[in-house]
């Protein structure tokens, strides 16, 4: 199925935002405000919500007139597209993740979709279920670069390669018999640690990246 | 495509003059009109890309200019404006991208570079030191004729001697200079493993483009560039890197970490790098340096990392492979065609021999320039992406080991097996080996640009 690559599912939705003549400042410029003061970090409810690896919200306005001899088009709506790289249900569907978020992020999904057309709100899980999947469009096709891995199994992968590379960095040149112990000390320590906050291992680097560059 | 014109070429982009006597002389200018005038002066004794025939001149001449050096020269606002933004900005502004942060940031630049007042470049090299100081005192009385310039710091740089002959070895002990790539239309004494590899695995050479502006590169498009046209073509552009190198550091690193490696002191030294010390490269004699491969052209390039996956022979974080990664991250090599450069370097300071006392505080190091069509796209992301971030090579956050702005947070990951002399090793806390001291981005225009330049010519409409 073309929504799923692996064990990642490739979420595209767009969502017709209200066009409201009466409104000031009109709808899609409120969403651009909303999302403006969204944190992108872990506090960033889409990453509180379980099961997303990555997201992303577009306010799309129009096609844009690139000039002759291109054809003037234009949509009928501006859009708001979501876009998330996440984790299915064991059934294989998005119903689970859907949930997830309206269970965690309610709030902001509300203060955002509200200005969409038939936004029916977070509470009734069934509605809104029903309109997320309304609005989806199949992705066809995208990339996602989590090496075929579930949210859960990434952050636990993560920290069991600090672990171990601390480990060995550590450990170079101690004798077999210490060695082991140390080694299975290790294995009992990562098998009791707690799941991994979501984006704990993120490296901050002191580079400025993006742009042209990345 | 056609034979380049290589007398409208200088000859710094096209050939490595291997002279082992050089000087980097920077310059403000303070008049526009006087400028000119020098410019006019210098361009009969600009060395081109003309070939020596008659053997190798007694000193050669080079020049380029920063973007507020062209602007000092009053070429027209449309034209400066139409400059790519990096090469605007130069490459202090470029700190926060580069990674030149930390020990490596401006402020601990040298003198010359703290203010913008650096707007030309002067590279002379000389066969011997008595024509290099010749050739610049020729310089100087045009700079003082002309009262165009004011010459600001002079960079000596020399080829290191062993026993009294001129090596390609760089301070750390590496023989340097292996790599550069070929381009089409460039005649060269080509070698496999210069250009780019082909699907059947052979090596051609890569689109002019990506050395010199007005021809096609890689992806068929023509590189960002100038206007008009006719200032830009056959010009390009140079990264100038004042690296500065940690001798001492770099020799108590290799006394400490070998006394743990089972490979011993000189095959750790080459895992750092990918080559032993004489330059056989780690992937042909993993075991030991084979002189006899150093010497054969048909050899010393012609490798690829395809069959060294797992990096048990040279690293998968190991200088070389980063900086040129062949076939490395797959596809015939053809995500790297995009990001290969020419480099220039010439080391500076005094060579000190094993088992002589070294210090990190003597200037001691390289200067490093780098020629590419597109700064941003070549240079700035090999630095970015490949020397000071690892994860196209699946190192993760590791640097370069060798090249890395560490600052004692470094890790380099050599890669082994299971075999006594070639064991695995995790090298922790890396300090910096090498660090920036200072430099800038310069448009090395054609000699019929500088002619323009000179006669106050260039026009953008």
């Amino acid at each position: 199925m073309p929504n799923n690559s692996g064990k990642v599912y490739g979420l595209t939705i767009l969502s017709p935002i209200l066009n409201d003549d009466e409104a000031s400042p009109s709808h899609d410029l409120q969403i651009r405000s909303y999302l403006a003061g969204l944190s992108t970090g872990r506090e960033s409810p889409f990453a509180q919500a379980p099961g997303t690896h990555l997201a992303r919200l577009v306010v799309m306005d129009d096609v844009i007139f690139v000039g002759a001899p291109a054809v003037e088009e234009h949509l009928n709506s501006k859009y708001l597209i979501f876009e998330s790289n996440c984790d299915p249900g064991p059934d294989g569907t998005i119903d689970s993740y859907l949930q997830g978020l309206a269970e965690y992020a309610g709030a902001h999904l509300d203060a955002i979709w509200s200005h969409c057309v038939g936004y029916p709100g977070a509470s009734d899980r069934a509605a809104f279920v029903r309109y997320m999947k309304a609005c989806q469009l199949e992705t066809t096709f995208f990339f996602a670069a989590v090496n075929d891995k579930s949210v859960p199994e990434t952050l636990r992968a993560l920290q069991t390669q600090k672990a171990v590379a601390d480990f060995v960095e550590t450990h170079q040149g101690m004798q077999p018999g210490q060695l082991r112990a140390e080694f299975l000390q290790l294995v009992a320590t990562l098998d009791a640690a707690p799941m991994p906050a979501v984006a704990s291992a993120t490296v901050s680097r002191e580079m400025k990246i993006g742009g042209r560059n990345e | 495509m056609s034979k380049l014109n290589e007398t409208d070429i200088q000859g710094f982009v096209l050939r490595g003059y291997n002279l082992p006597y050089g000087r980097y002389i920077l310059l403000r200018f303070e008049n526009p009109d006087r400028a000119r005038a020098l410019v006019s002066k210098l361009l009969p004794i600009i060395t081109t890309g003309q070939r020596w025939d008659n053997g190798k001149p007694q000193s050669t001449v080079n020049i380029g200019f920063t973007h507020r050096g062209l602007a000092a020269l009053a070429l027209p606002d449309a034209t400066l404006l139409s400059f790519p933004v990096e090469f605007q900005q130069g490459m202090k502004k470029r700190a926060d991208i580069l990674g030149d942060t930390g020990l490596n940031a401006p402020a601990r630049w040298d003198d010359v570079w703290h203010g913008n007042d650096v707007h030309a470049w002067l590279g002379i090299n000389g066969l011997t030191a008595t024509a290099l100081d010749d050739c610049c005192s020729q310089l100087r009385s045009l700079f003082a004729e002309t009262r165009g310039a004011v010459e600001l710091a002079a960079q000596d740089a020399v080829s290191n001697m062993v026993d009294g002959q001129q090596t390609g070895k760089e301070h750390f002990g590496y023989t340097d200079g292996f790599g550069n790539p070929d381009y089409l239309g460039i005649e060269r004494n080509s070698q496999p493993g210069h250009g780019k590899q082909l699907p059947d695995g052979s090596w051609a050479p890569l689109a002019t483009g990506e050395l010199l502006l007005g021809y096609a590169d890689e992806a068929g498009e023509l590189p960002a560039a100038p206007i008009p046209h006719i200032l830009a073509s056959n010009g390009t552009f140079m990264v100038y890197r004042k690296l500065h190198q940690n001798l001492a550091t770099f020799r108590s690193f290799l006394d400490e970490q070998s006394a743990v490696y089972g490979g011993g002191r000189e095959k750790l030294a080459a895992k750092l790098i990918g080559r032993w010390r004489d330059g056989t490269p780690l992937e042909l004699a993993p075991d030991a340096p084979d002189p006899s491969i150093v010497k054969d052209p048909q050899r010393s390039t012609n490798f690829t990392y395809g069959a060294d996956g797992a990096g048990t022979r040279c690293p998968i974080g190991a200088h070389m492979r980063r900086a040129h990664p062949r076939d490395a991250f797959g596809f015939n090599g053809k995500l790297i065609d995009r990001r290969r450069i020419t480099r220039r370097g010439q080391t500076y300071g005094r060579f000190v021999p094993e088992g002589e006392l070294a210090s990190d505080a003597e200037e001691r190091g390289v200067v490093f320039m780098v020629l590419n069509a597109n700064i941003s796209r070549q240079f700035e992301f090999v630095q970015q992406q490949w020397i000071e971030y690892g994860n196209d090579a699946k190192q993760g956050n590791d640097k370069d080991p060798l090249m890395g702005n560490h600052g004692g947070h470094g890790k380099f990951v050599v890669q082994g097996d299971r075999s006594a002399t070639n064991p695995p090793l995790v090298c922790a806390h890396l300090p910096s080996f090498v660090e920036l001291r200072g430099g800038d981005y310069f448009f090395i225009p054609s000699m019929t640009a500088l002619g323009m330049i000179a006669m106050k010519l260039v026009d953008p409409r």
